[in-house]
């Protein structure tokens, strides 16, 4: 159980991080800030640590100095924080919270109370996560941890294509890091890591929306997501797929409050923790270029550090491992121009959208009824076309990678369409939620009597 | 400057859409649970992953860490069952690296069924090492 001592020394390091440097102290409401700085910081500082391990322990050698380095810039950034702290606000008017965001932030707190629940069940029946879990993603980070040149292991091509030694190492270098840091392979920090990931996904998506749409619409985007029955199935898995929504997420939500740098740094995350990360990477610069390109220099900046570790690692490290792509292009022409493919996977698109629910229950009904209720907002129209042209063009991605591809088509879309529907939901969620009108209210402002007030006051 | 109370009220239709949109959210959320318990106790780690620690557990203190070391099995080549117990036993076994087929030094036998392993051996050029029982054999190549 020290492993979780390392999660929570990662997490605490991104927050603090993120609270000093991401310029949030401006948004509001204040739950909306520090549901930002939390969810952030979470993503973050698992990326951040998982990136240094992976340079300083696994390439070169030295984990002792990615230790010192995580704790010296931890105290750094506690004190920086505890220095510039800023005093407590004196509020000139009272503001009542209405009555709907204490009924939405009390069936967030209950769906978060039942997904743990549900989350929990599988931790305890299957500790070691799913198939992928410990046939890739936590297999790779036993060999991370094992330090010295046994590390290099985690991207040996003898893996086999099963264990697609050419995937990116985020998730497994985390996991290989709070392992060796705690002498431990506890079965607890890849489980706590998933399930980091997916409150840090339901925290960047309430307090984005909350803080560009209002507290009602954020916390409602929250509930939606946090009841969503695929994307709960994912957390216990302990895949990649998780982390991956929550890095696509948060991109977004910083691209929309024009915060570029971190947009670009969950971007370059999302890079370096799978293959669909990069797709993502190249839609999300290519989308703001043209759609806002002031932040396009900004947004590629912050994506740097970890999609140059990415790129280090697909182009040297594990080049002698053939990825998805480059085994797909012998015969591709003749697979492109194959109508029946196109078919097949248009109808599983169809399948594993309508299967994304539970019984008669499916994610998409919450957002009809408000959509029904709230309509669109036509001044929201930039925003929404952001979001829509990035799901947009990562579908077609992903379908195109479907066409070509020359594994097994039934096969490869049974077992990975509804995952990479989890990626692409919250992106969708956000496009929804976005676009919505906020719910119209009328203010009253009634002014406090000062003899109440020093009656108060004297009892 | 006097103190001033804000409050919002909403249309009453508004509230009872957001409110719809709750019920349906919790919905959702009770559905998901009882979906997931069920499936989680239906199917309690399939694979056997946790068992293969204690399984392979004689193996794992045998056989040193930086080691690379063949593979051979009864489990039809090809197969989920195949697949399956070697990825779980390189898990288990990580960081030694597990390479398909008498290819190794040593190597370990990971067998679904009881056999004479010694004579397994023999007929690919191995000899019996040590047996841990369960179906899990360690061999090493005959000079």
């Amino acid at each position: 159980m020290t492993g979780l001592i390392w999660v929570v020394e990662a997490i605490l390091l991104g927050c603090l991080l993120v609270n000093r440097f991401a310029g949030l102290s401006v948004v509001r409401p204040a739950w909306a800030r520090w549901s930002l700085i939390c969810g952030a910081g979470a993503a973050v500082g698992i990326g951040l640590t998982s990136v240094l391990f992976f340079f300083c322990g696994s390439l070169l050698g030295m984990r002792a100095a990615a230790l010192g380095i995580e704790v010296a810039v931890l105290a750094w950034a506690g004190y920086e924080v505890f220095r510039r702290r800023a005093p407590a606000p004196q509020p000139a008017k009272k503001k009542q919270t209405p009555l709907l965001v204490y009924i939405a932030a009390i069936g967030l707190l209950v769906a978060l109370a039942m997904a743990t629940a549900a989350i929990a069940t599988s931790w305890d029946a299957n500790p070691q996560g799913d198939w992928d879990a410990w046939a890739i993603w936590n297999l790779r980070a036993r060999f991370l941890a094992s330090g010295g040149a046994l590390a290099q292991r985690a991207w040996s091509p003898v893996l086999g294509r099963s264990t697609h030694a050419e995937y990116p190492l985020l998730l497994s270098s985390f996991v290989a890091r709070s392992w060796a840091f705690s002498h431990s392979f506890s079965t607890a920090v890849p489980a706590a890591t998933s399930y980091a990931f997916f409150l840090a996904l339901i925290a960047l998506v309430a307090g984005g929306i909350a803080a560009l749409r209002g507290p009602v619409l954020g916390l409602l985007a929250a509930l939606a997501l946090a009841s969503t029955p695929a994307l709960l199935h994912q957390v216990p898995s302990q895949y990649a797929d998780m982390p991956l929504a929550c890095y696509f997420a948060g991109a977004i939500v910083f691209a929309l409050l024009d915060r570029p740098i971190l947009a670009g740094i969950f971007a370059g995350c999302a890079a370096w923790t799978k293959d669909e990360g990069v797709l993502f990477l190249a839609v999300i610069l290519a989308v703001t270029a043209a759609l806002k390109r002031r932040a396009v220099l900004a947004t590629l900046a912050g994506a740097a550090p970890a999609a140059a570790v990415a790129v280090i690692f697909k182009m040297w490290l594990a080049r002698g491992n053939a990825g998805l792509l480059s085994t797909s292009l012998p015969g591709a022409g003749k697979r492109l121009a194959d109508a029946g493919r196109y078919g097949v996977t248009l109808a599983a698109f169809g399948r594993e959208f309508t299967g994304m629910g539970v019984g008669w229950y499916h994610p998409v009904l919450p957002l009809i009824a408000l959509a029904v209720v709230l309509r669109f907002d036509r001044e929201r129209r930039r925003d929404a076309a952001y979001c829509g042209a990035l799901v947009g063009f990562l579908l077609l991605g992903y379908f195109g990678v479907y066409i070509l591809t020359n594994n097994d088509l039934t096969w490869l879309l049974q077992s990975s369409l509804n995952r990479v529907l989890v990626q692409v939901w919250p992106v969708l969620v956000l496009a929804g939620f976005v676009a919505l009108r906020v719910p119209q209210s009328a203010v009253i402002v009634k002014p406090v009597p000062l003899a109440a007030k020093a009656r108060r006051k004297a009892r | 400057m006097p103190k001033q109370r804000i409050s919002e009220h909403y249309p009453k239709a508004v509230i009872a859409g957001v409110v719809i949109a709750i019920l349906l959210c919790l919905w959702g959320s009770f559905a998901s649970y009882g979906s997931e318990s069920d499936l989680q106790q239906q199917y309690r780690d399939p694979y056997m992953v946790s068992a293969q620690f204690t399984r392979l557990g004689g193996a794992l203190s045998a056989i040193p860490e930086g080691a690379g070391i063949g593979y051979i099995t009864d489990a039809p080549p090809g197969s989920g069952l195949e697949a399956g117990m070697f990825l779980s036993a390189q898990y288990v076994l990580a960081p030694r690296l597990l390479k398909r087929g008498a290819v190794a030094e040593w190597v370990l036998g990971n067998f679904s069924h009881p056999a004479d392993f010694a004579a397994v051996g023999r007929s690919q050029g191995l000899l019996l090492q040590q047996d841990f029982g369960e179906g899990v054999v360690l061999f090493r190549k005959a000079q």
